[in-house]
């Protein structure tokens, strides 16, 4: 009986973690698709339309929330035991915060072209709701192992919807797609485009039909699911 | 979740503890990235004189206070961020180049704009700019829009920068630089011309 004992444990400890892989991809699938915090929560849009008018800062607003995402769900899961109920939302957003900082001073000391294109998006990663809502409704009542999953989902997620927004606009509202001045992708010559889709309205236009793709998309599965 | 409510001491700490931690940690950053930002501040400044009088070899920053209030005076509402003497390769004086701050759609956009000792405009060149990317940005990386203002003759007035065509559908972006251009010339007239050293 006795030299059972340590092999017993390490089975369950191993079953343990295959459950713990298929939940972190499950955490971290939700992010990209059914819990989109963009298409589906609706939070942090504020930045999304204004950054969306080209790919290249998108894909680099995209890397900082990112970073600035998974480095606060770490830090406060972490520390979830340490913070006190009433006092949570100061403490996350000094963390916050801080990551946010550290992120525009690299940008401003290290990538100053991609700070000349994000400017004042990146100081207002603070009050991204994504980043405090995701502290929020789960980095506090996670581990850290999930919170990263989510984290990157929630990140990623995000990058993707940016990304494929811009990509219309930019395409579709100047006529070409411009990256690092090396002009990827033209539409013949004789476009006249459509200059409100770089102003707001536009902006709202095209991600209205995003959202109802993404819900037509999501029912088609579901269906085929049931 | 119901949970007992904390001892306010408990409160405290946990709010000053990660207070002192942040700090700690942005103070840290800031001194790594402290040097290389104002390094890249004022490259992005010789660059852009450079690009605004390519014939000055070397610029000299104007300290002269009352110069500088008279050029601000003279600028109206557009901010005047710094006045710099161009010289050649031989050590002559060729020319100014301004810095100025002129509104635009997106907030202040830092222009430079480079004048010869005749006071016609050598160049107009960005720093940097808030405006919409992709619609107001193309005013400010326009280089044909840019260089129309260096055809306008020495002593030029408001009347004469009116008539550069501006880019359609971003007319308040591209009125920024035809102000800029204008405080330029009015800073040349009242100031700079009159010996202003």
């Amino acid at each position: 009986m006795q030299w059972r004992l340590p092999v017993r444990s390490t089975l369950t400890c191993c079953r343990r973690e295959a459950s713990d892989v298929r939940e972190w991809m499950k955490v971290f699938n939700a992010g990209l698709s059914i819990e989109n915090p963009l298409t589906i929560l609706m939070i942090g849009l504020c930045a999304t339309l204004a950054v969306s008018t080209q790919v290249q800062g998108s894909l680099f607003m995209g890397v900082a929330v990112i970073f600035v995402l998974v480095m606060s769900n770490v830090l406060i899961s972490a520390f979830r035991r340490f913070i006190p109920h009433e006092v949570r939302i100061p403490v996350f957003i000094v963390i916050i915060a801080s990551f946010v900082t550290i992120v525009d001073l690299f940008l401003k000391a290290f990538f100053p072209p991609i700070y000349a294109i994000l400017g004042i998006w990146i100081p207002l990663i603070v009050v991204n709701c994504i980043i405090l809502g995701r502290a929020e409704a789960f980095a506090y009542n996670n581990t850290v192992w999930l919170s990263i999953a989510d984290g990157l989902g929630m990140g990623i997620g995000y990058s993707l919807v940016i990304l494929v927004l811009a990509f219309l606009r930019e395409f579709l509202g100047t006529g070409e797609v411009v990256f690092f001045e090396h002009t990827v992708l033209a539409m013949p010559a004789g476009y006249q485009p459509p200059g409100i889709l770089m102003l707001f309205p536009g902006a709202f236009i095209l991600f209205g039909f995003m959202i109802a793709g993404t819900k037509w998309i999501n029912q088609r599965l579901e269906r085929k699911k049931g | 979740m119901t949970t007992a409510p904390s001892k306010p001491i408990t409160l405290i700490m946990a709010v000053v503890v990660t207070c002192v931690v942040a700090a700690t940690g942005l103070a840290a950053t800031y001194a790594v990235t402290e040097d290389r930002i104002a390094e890249q501040d004022r490259l992005a400044q010789e660059n852009s004189l450079k690009a605004a009088m390519p014939d000055a070899s070397s610029f000299e920053e104007v300290t002269d206070e009352t110069l500088l209030a008279d050029a601000e005076a003279a600028a109206g509402e557009v901010q005047v961020n710094g006045v710099f003497t161009a010289f050649d390769d031989a050590g002559e004086e060729i020319g100014w180049g301004l810095r100025l701050g002129s509104r635009g759609y997106g907030g202040y956009a830092q222009l430079v704009i480079g004048l010869d000792t005749s006071g016609s405009v050598t160049g107009v060149s960005v720093l940097s700019h808030g405006e919409t990317p992709g619609l107001g940005s193309k005013v400010m990386e326009n280089d044909e829009f840019l260089a129309a203002f260096t055809e306008l003759p020495a002593g030029f007035t408001v009347k004469d920068v009116k008539t550069v065509d501006g880019i359609s559908g971003a007319t308040k972006s591209s009125r920024a630089v035809k102000h800029a251009v204008e405080a330029a010339g009015a800073v040349y007239a009242d100031v700079l011309s009159k010996g202003g050293e």
